[in-house]
């Protein structure tokens, strides 16, 4: 028992030594210290914003909650819930999301799958044709000229077929593609498969990696998107969360009390709280990207590595 | 006999090309929604800068008959107003703060990470600090305004130090710190990704030996580490001298108003106020040419510069 006890002690003094690179020991607490400062400042402003949303009102409006939230409150979000304009902003940003990410997969694969084929006529001049817009592009406004010619101004395709495609994700997938050995592809056109058989049976259940990589990436950036849809969008019927958000948050134009009919005891309650609501709101839309990026963190770092190859 | 067989062949190769051709077509056609979806979006606005160059009204056209060739009567009325000036020397003083912080940071960053050893507390670190990316600029530039406003989080601590409790929002000085900071919040963890994978490439029997040799702790950084990164920090300085002139202009919309238009506008806020809102589309579009022009050029230079002092380039 007590040799036994011995040992742990051992082993346990051999692990703490791991942990301290040899080396001066006040170096390496200080990193330690700057390494959990970092923590703290990343993580806290989230915090803050997170216990001010459940605070009382009253204790919320001073703005003097520091470590736990001052009282407990869902009212914020009690009227949050009931405004509709949120949720049509939610519906679109999850229509604009859904939409642009199946359709930057599949315009991936179509134009990945052809380049890879030794067959192809021209195909220098195709990798050419997509090296160019690369470096060179037309800037925001003839690009703004254009969505008011095509007559995509002030509707919601302005927000999905302008971004639907990414000539970067094309050559990402595209050198996926020619990492798979062509045997397998010969081997199926022996057996009598077409190129869409090929592409579908073959190519796109082997490159699920990648794909998860870029779906995760247009997830998250059109989630966050609001600049497109502010040049386009002019009316608030279509306009992604965002955008709403920007208007309640940074133009200060939308106060909350436009949501619901009740009289002027909450009138003056909501003027207190509408610092609140702004931070309620904040929660209330990020919390499922915060929730859910750690999972997805993983395919973040992939799609880092895999950019880096290319440089 | 002989004939036969050429003959053969020749019906052969015929079907062969015949396959190819089908095959091409059909290779073609699969790629044919994506290609036409690149033109459009991609190779037209590169032919409407055009516009730059005409007086442009829209419901004008910029092809063909009926077009007003100005030549660079838009370039000079840019470069002589007194706007030129002020949107460069912003451009240039947010993008010095954000090279000497923001581009040093996920490298400092990166080295500290690796110095600790413990495992579990370390991924800790690097989830945390991943975070801030994923928060959209709306809600960032949000969060700040609120924190920076008077009473918010940021002037009571400041106000513990002694300035004043004000809304720093509106005080042209805060103005470049506040943008360097949140831009700096948001971008060091992830862009410190890139340098732990370099970090990492690099052989652990260097450190090994560079340890019998006795060398501390800040050698090892110095001697081998950073070597090692070299290659990755000269790409990546390129980059940023190249968009010297194109600051985060989504984050400055978010942050300015009109009190501090003098030390916040750049050349993308510029010209979203007189192009789209204001409607001047050929001026706001020969500006936009005009500082994308420069900001080529300093790419140019920086890789050359580069390629002859280190011997690492873009191109």
């Amino acid at each position: 028992m007590v040799r036994e006890e011995a040992r742990s002690e051992v082993s346990r003094k051999k692990k703490k030594r791991k942990y301290f690179r040899e080396g001066n020991r006040y170096a390496t607490i200080l990193m330690y210290v700057i390494a959990v400062l970092i923590i703290f400042v990343t993580i806290y402003p989230m915090y803050y914003v997170l216990i001010l949303s459940l605070s009382e009102p009253t204790a919320a409006a001073t703005m003097h909650v520091y470590v736990i939230p001052k009282g407990f409150s869902l009212q914020a979000y009690n009227i949050l819930i009931k405004d509709m304009e949120l949720w049509r902003a939610y519906r679109n940003t999850i229509l604009y999301v859904s939409a642009t990410t199946v359709l930057m997969l599949i315009t991936c694969v179509l134009v990945a799958y052809p380049l890879t084929c030794k067959e192809l006529v021209g195909r220098k001049y195709l990798n050419m044709f997509l090296l160019i817009p690369m470096y060179f592009g037309g800037g925001m406004i003839p690009t703004f000229l254009l969505i008011l010619r095509l007559g995509l101004y002030d509707s919601p395709l302005s927000q999905i077929i302008p971004c639907c495609f990414s000539i970067w994700y094309i050559i990402l997938v595209k050198s996926y593609f020619s990492s798979i050995p062509e045997e397998l592809r010969d081997a199926a056109k022996i057996d009598g498969a077409g190129i869409w058989m090929v592409l579908f049976r073959i190519y796109i259940p082997m490159s699920k990696a990648i794909l998860a990589v870029i779906a995760v990436y247009t997830i998250v950036s059109v989630w966050n998107s609001w600049y497109g849809a502010m040049l386009y969008l002019p009316h608030t019927e279509w306009q992604p969360l965002q955008l709403y958000l920007r208007r309640v948050l940074v133009e200060m134009t939308r106060t909350v009390s436009q949501m619901s009919v009740e009289q002027a005891k909450e009138q003056a309650m909501r003027a207190l709280s509408n610092a609140q609501m702004k931070y309620a709101m904040i929660i209330f839309t990020t919390l499922p990207v915060l929730c859910v990026y750690p999972f997805l963190q993983k395919y973040f770092v992939k799609g880092v590595m895999l950019g880096s190859l290319k440089e | 006999m002989k004939k036969r067989t050429e003959k053969k062949e020749k019906k052969e190769k015929k079907k062969l090309t015949k396959n190819l051709i089908r095959t091409n077509i059909s290779l073609y056609l699969m790629m044919a929604p994506v290609l036409i979806l690149i033109i459009i979006f991609c190779y037209v606005p590169m032919y409407g800068i055009v516009i730059a160059f005409q007086d442009y009204f829209p419901g004008n056209p910029f092809i063909g008959e009926g077009v007003k060739w100005v030549g660079l009567k838009y370039f000079k009325r840019f470069v002589q107003s007194e706007y030129f000036f002020r949107l460069l020397r912003n451009s240039i003083v947010l993008s010095l703060y954000n090279l000497i912080f923001g581009f040093t940071a996920p490298i400092a960053f990166a080295i500290l990470m690796d110095q600790i050893k413990a495992l579990k507390f370390k991924k800790l670190v690097q989830t945390a600090s991943y975070m801030p990316y994923f928060i959209s600029t709306v809600v960032v530039a949000g969060m700040v305004i609120s924190f920076v406003d008077k009473d918010g989080l940021i002037s009571n601590a400041l106000s513990v130090l002694g300035l004043p409790n004000q809304n720093w929002r509106i005080i042209p000085q805060a103005f470049p710190v506040i943008y360097t900071v949140t831009n700096v919040w948001k971008g060091f963890g992830f862009g410190s990704i890139l340098y732990f994978s370099t970090i990492s490439s690099i052989d652990q029997g260097l450190y090994e030996s560079a340890k019998i040799d006795g060398a501390n702790r800040w050698q090892q950084v110095t001697n081998i580490t950073l070597p090692g990164l070299k290659r990755i920090i000269m790409i990546q300085l390129i980059m940023a001298v190249g968009s010297v002139l194109s600051s985060n202009t989504e984050l400055i919309l978010l942050l300015y108003n009109a009190n501090i238009y003098e030390v916040s506008d750049v050349i993308g806020t510029y010209s979203y106020r007189l192009g789209i809102v204001g409607g001047q589309y050929s001026y706001t579009a020969a500006a936009g040419l005009f500082m994308s022009v420069i900001a080529f050029t300093l790419t140019f230079i920086a890789n050359k510069v580069s390629n002859r002092v280190t011997g690492y380039g873009l191109w």
